[in-house]
């Protein structure tokens, strides 16, 4: 039992971990609020049903164009509607916020719902770690959490685009006066992230239904990570998922599942009281400095 | 190489700079003096491009209106509408004022990001030259720059702009908080960087003094207007200044 629930705990934290990443990529990174992320998870998901179910796609087809058609999405998306309010980032969160509201509730209004959306495991087997059944599904989420990890961190520290990513955070005068297309460099980040999203929908949607209340929900554990590690720091966001992805998952075995999503809640809450600029996040101090 | 004619910036309806004209000739030192609010800062912005970002940023929070009159001509070619990050690409490159580094990377990594335009082995060599004059910064490799002496950013920030190899730098009051021992060793590093590098500077500054020396060419300005021109020494003999800025 106790077995059980320490690796389903880690499990449940390399999903709160992939689902993070590409938001602390925009939103911690970049300094890019993109609260439609939500949306595009489930919209990669959709997509990639459409493809495979409607259009009788081949999965190694359907999966790489969903990724690419939700990162061009969010691009789009970026450079025609938020671009207007670039630098006002409370309405850049509202004005994101209501996008992804209206796409999610799109797709509620044009019916998407049932049970029928799911989509397609990537791995077909099972194994055993330390007497626990764990399926191919669960394992390709290890997988490809860790490797979107490791990729991000390289990324972030060794490209061009990467280091600019880290620029227009902090200072977007200082960027532009070294030759760098800061709003250029704002798409390309909120792209990346829903690529990242979009990723993480296709390894962890097969577990259930592609519902359009799950958008809500990435958007609330995506947000708690960050907010818990400290908004930028990928360490810290690996740390906030294991802590976070734990505690959902005891408080899931011995209380009850309904529980999970106010422990994301009550992470943002008592971080928020105790230690605004999260437990890895240095930013604000840094700042107060100068 | 450069030439700015008839410029006027109005921040709603106050004057920042008032038909001020004036040109930059390649290779020269060329100083623009002038106190606090005298419009150095808005006249570099306009020089970087960097003001255009300024009034679409205000045009999007609804805040001040920003208009520029007047034309900026490098070499030839009419660059008043470029932005900021494509005249880097000509070789403009401004250093802005208050040492403006990313505290929450080290100085190498601030190196790195300065050279987003240029490859790995350009950023090496150009780091190296930035160690080379400031001295100072090579025990801080490893820190991250918002933990740095105001002196020691300030130096930072211009061996930022250093890898970027400008050929034109703008160099926005870079001895400002510095102690006269440090404007000293600055005054020296921007000596330095013209005889290695050749390139044309511009520099707006407050304390014409430890400057004037190094000028070729100087304009003095004050609540936006031009009221003095001359080579260096000119303007070093000029009772006017020595009143004004030397406090003679
Ligand atoms: N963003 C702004 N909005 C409104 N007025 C401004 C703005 N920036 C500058 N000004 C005004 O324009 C005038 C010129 O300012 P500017 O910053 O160019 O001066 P400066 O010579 O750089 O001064 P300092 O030596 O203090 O840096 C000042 O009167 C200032 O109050
Ligand atoms: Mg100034």
């Amino acid at each position: 039992m106790l077995q059980g629930t320490i690796i389903y705990g880690f499990i449940n934290s390399v999903m709160l971990l992939l689902v993070a990443l590409g938001f602390n990529l925009t939103f911690g990174i970049s300094g890019v609020a993109n609260f439609a992320f939500g949306a595009l998870y489930i919209t990669a998901g959709f997509l990639a049903w459409i493809g495979l179910n409607t259009l009788g796609l081949p999965y190694w087809l359907a999966g790489p164009a969903a990724v690419f058609i939700t990162a061009v999405l969010a691009g789009l998306l970026y450079r025609f509607v938020v671009l207007r309010v670039r630098g006002l980032v409370v309405s850049e969160v509202i004005a994101t916020f209501g996008v992804g509201l209206a796409i999610l509730e799109l797709f509620r209004f044009l019916g998407f719902i049932g049970f029928e959306y799911t989509l397609p495991e990537m791995l077909d087997l099972e194994v055993s770690l330390a007497g626990v059944i764990v399926d191919g599904q669960r394992l390709a989420i290890l997988l490809v959490g860790a490797g979107l990890t490791l990729f991000l961190w390289w990324f972030t520290r060794h490209t061009r685009t990467g280091r600019a990513f880290r620029a227009i955070a902090q200072d977007e005068h200082t960027a532009l006066t070294l030759g760098i297309n800061t709003e250029r460099v704002a798409t390309v980040s909120v792209a990346f992230g829903a690529a990242y999203a979009a990723v993480a929908a296709l390894v962890i949607l097969p577990l259930g239904t592609i519902a359009v209340n799950e958008g809500y929900h990435v958007l609330v554990n995506a947000l708690a990570v960050c907010i818990v590690g400290g908004l930028g720091s990928t360490l810290g966001v690996v740390v906030a998922s294991f802590m976070i992805g734990f505690a959902q998952t005891f408080t899931a075995t011995y209380l009850d599942t309904s529980w999970m999503m106010v422990v994301s809640l009550l992470a943002i809450l008592v971080i928020l009281l105790a230690r605004p600029s999260g437990l890895f996040g240095s930013q604000k101090q840094l700042e107060e400095r100068i | 190489m450069l030439e700015v004619k008839g410029l006027m910036v109005f921040y709603e309806n106050a004057l920042a700079v008032n038909d001020l004209s004036l040109k930059v000739q390649a290779g020269q030192v060329v100083g623009v003096i002038g106190s606090n609010s005298a419009g150095k800062t808005t006249l570099m912005n306009t020089l970087s491009g960097l003001i255009l970002d300024q009034r679409i940023k205000e045009l999007r929070k609804g805040g001040e209106r920003i208009t520029i009159m007047g034309k900026v001509i490098h070499e030839g070619q009419d660059i008043s509408d470029m932005p900021a990050y494509e005249r880097v690409r000509l070789g403009i490159v401004l250093c802005r004022e208050r040492h403006p580094v990313f505290p929450d990377s080290t100085v190498l990594e601030n190196l790195a990001i300065a050279g987003h335009l240029r490859s790995k082995v350009e950023v090496a060599q150009t780091t190296e030259l930035c160690f080379d004059l400031f001295p100072n910064l090579t025990r801080w490799r490893r820190r991250k720059a918002g933990f740095l002496s105001g002196g020691e950013q300030q130096m930072l920030a211009i061996g930022m702009a250093l890898v970027v190899r400008p050929r034109l730098l703008l160099l926005d009051e870079p001895l400002l908080g510095l102690s006269p021992a440090m404007q000293e060793k600055v005054v020296e590093a921007i000596r330095s960087v013209r005889e290695k590098t050749g390139v044309t500077i511009v520099i707006a500054e407050q304390f014409a003094r430890p400057i004037l020396p190094m000028l070729d060419f100087g304009y003095v300005i004050e609540n936006g207007m031009l009221t003095l021109t001359g080579s260096g020494r000119d303007l070093m003999e000029n009772p006017e200044v020595k009143s004004a800025y030397f406090g003679l």
